[in-house]
């Protein structure tokens, strides 16, 4: 049978192309609702809402595996609202609201490298004859250097760099703290994951990445962290935990008293020297609000 | 026999989909800078090919072609894919949330990927070169459009490894990203080209 030639009508023919249309399309629409009603899978409220107020950028810089990830682990209490860098502040507001609660004022942070390995510090194994990258310098038996953690000096982080805040210096990264605005293009090209962020106030920071122990460590380098731990116990205020044989710097309790720089017997934990009133004039506008509910 | 190694050859070898009739470019040129995310798009293609053709293939020799609206093929198999895609991703959602993770981002984006379209129009074409004396039935279809799928996937994952070493090199300003990937995708057609002549 064939239904067109019923009627050699145009318009007739028009009509069942479209009535065959219109039933296929109801009949597939039903499918579909049964489908959906069937397997349907129940989503928390309060991780669509906290979705919808999200950025929606998926770009993975919390750590989770894009917005919707990063949106059940804040329902579940387990996520960083300050985690996220692209929601804007209003809609943070807004997501804080919505999960109860507080939303800290977030201090500005700048990017900064965790190598001290400068052509006198760190050897050089083999002369790097290749693609001047330190992608492609680090994809030959890991870099150059005697340390497989030090900067290799080929200038990814200052390509990547947006606001030109990256130098070379003997063999090493350097950030401009003023230039940096803590985009994070740097952390990502860079290979080695050598930089990383601190709080634009930080009065120290250690200047090395090696995770290995302290005889290795001094075979390779004439200035990295032996991860002795000196640091951890001289803090007065119990702000450096060693982790991996690297001290970790809890900011929120440093006070800048100098007393593991001085301690240090690499000196590998550095002064950012950043001048008095400029830490005061940074130091001051989180803590504004504290005073007065104080 | 002969026809099974045939069709296997043709599907992924000699009238590969990207390389030799420049379908599911899209996919090719936007989802192939990382391996792993190509092999995704390769596993989720293939398996949505099959599916089509296996839905589509019955309904168009059984119901379209007996009450001649066969001319209706295009918009119906669109119609039809879609539809199915959307249901095959709500499925997986509620039976493997594992595999949607995985798998789940390439879906939507392959709702009606002109490679899926393009399988289930073939089979239902000639295909008088490539199965010869042999009749076409259903079987065929989707093991021609399963292996065009591989095909698929061979191609995507040859081209994300090429891309992801090429990343290591420093390309003239002008010439990088995109282009690059351009004169990449090229070369790998002049090279499954020999396999066509």
């Amino acid at each position: 049978m064939n239904i067109l030639e019923i009627t050699s009508q145009t318009w007739i023919t028009l009509g069942i192309v479209v009535g065959i249309f219109a039933g296929s399309a109801i009949l597939i629409g039903a499918l579909i609702l049964i489908v959906g009603k069937v397997f349907k899978v129940n989503v928390d409220e309060k991780v669509t809402k906290i979705l919808e107020n999200l950025a929606g950028a998926n770009c993975g810089g919390c750590g989770c595996s894009g917005c919707g990830g990063f949106a059940a682990k804040l329902a579940d209490g387990s996520g960083n609202l300050a985690d996220c860098h692209v929601t804007s502040p209003e809609k943070k507001a807004e997501i804080a609201k919505l999960l109860g609660i507080e939303l800290k004022d977030e201090e500005p942070t700048v990017a900064t490298v965790h190598c001290s390995g400068t052509a006198e510090n760190c050897a050089v194994k083999f002369q790097y004859m290749g693609n001047p990258t330190c992608a492609g310098c680090n994809s030959l038996l890991g870099g150059n250097k005697s340390c497989k953690f030090a900067c290799l000096g080929c200038g990814d982080c200052a390509a990547a760099c947006p606001e030109g805040a990256i130098a070379i210096k003997n063999g090493v990264a350097k950030i401009d703290p003023d230039k940096c605005v803590s985009c994070g293009a740097c952390i990502t090209a860079c290979p080695k994951k050598l930089i990383g962020r601190i709080p634009s106030s930080a009065p120290v920071y250690v200047g090395c990445s090696s995770l290995l122990k302290g005889k290795e460590v001094i075979s390779a380098c004439k200035t990295g962290c032996i991860g002795c731990g000196i640091c951890a116990k001289s803090c007065p205020n119990g702000a450096i935990t060693m982790v991996d044989n690297l001290p970790r710097i809890d900011y929120e309790k440093c006070t800048g008293c100098m007393t593991c720089a001085q301690k240090c017997p690499k000196k590998i934990i550095l002064s950012r020297k950043i001048a008095a009133e400029k830490v005061e004039e940074i130091k001051s506008k989180p803590e504004q609000p504290a005073e007065k509910t104080a | 026999m002969g026809t099974f190694i045939a069709i296997v050859l043709a599907a992924v070898l000699t009238n590969n989909f990207i390389t030799n009739k420049s379908y599911g470019i899209c996919p090719f040129l936007g989802v192939s800078k990382k391996t792993s995310s190509a092999l995704g798009m390769g596993v989720a293609v293939t398996v949505v090919m099959a599916l089509a053709t296996l839905v589509t293939y019955p309904i168009y020799t059984c119901v379209m072609e007996p009450l001649g609206f066969g001319f209706l093929e295009i918009i119906f198999f669109i119609f039809i894919i879609a539809s199915l895609v959307q249901m095959l991703e709500m499925i997986i959602r509620k039976l493997s949330p594992s595999l949607y993770n995985a798998m789940g981002v390439y879906l939507p984006l392959i709702t009606t990927n002109c490679a899926v379209l393009g399988v289930t129009e073939l089979v239902i074409g000639d295909m008088e070169a490539i199965i010869g004396t042999a009749t076409m039935n259903i079987g065929w279809a989707v093991l021609y459009a399963l292996f065009a799928g591989i095909g698929f996937t061979l191609v995507m994952v040859i081209m994300s490894g090429l891309r992801e070493k090429l990343n290591y090199y420093k390309t003239p300003k002008a010439l990088t990203g995109f282009p690059t990937a351009m004169v990449t995708a090229c070369f790998i057609c002049m090279a499954f080209m020999v396999f066509s002549i």
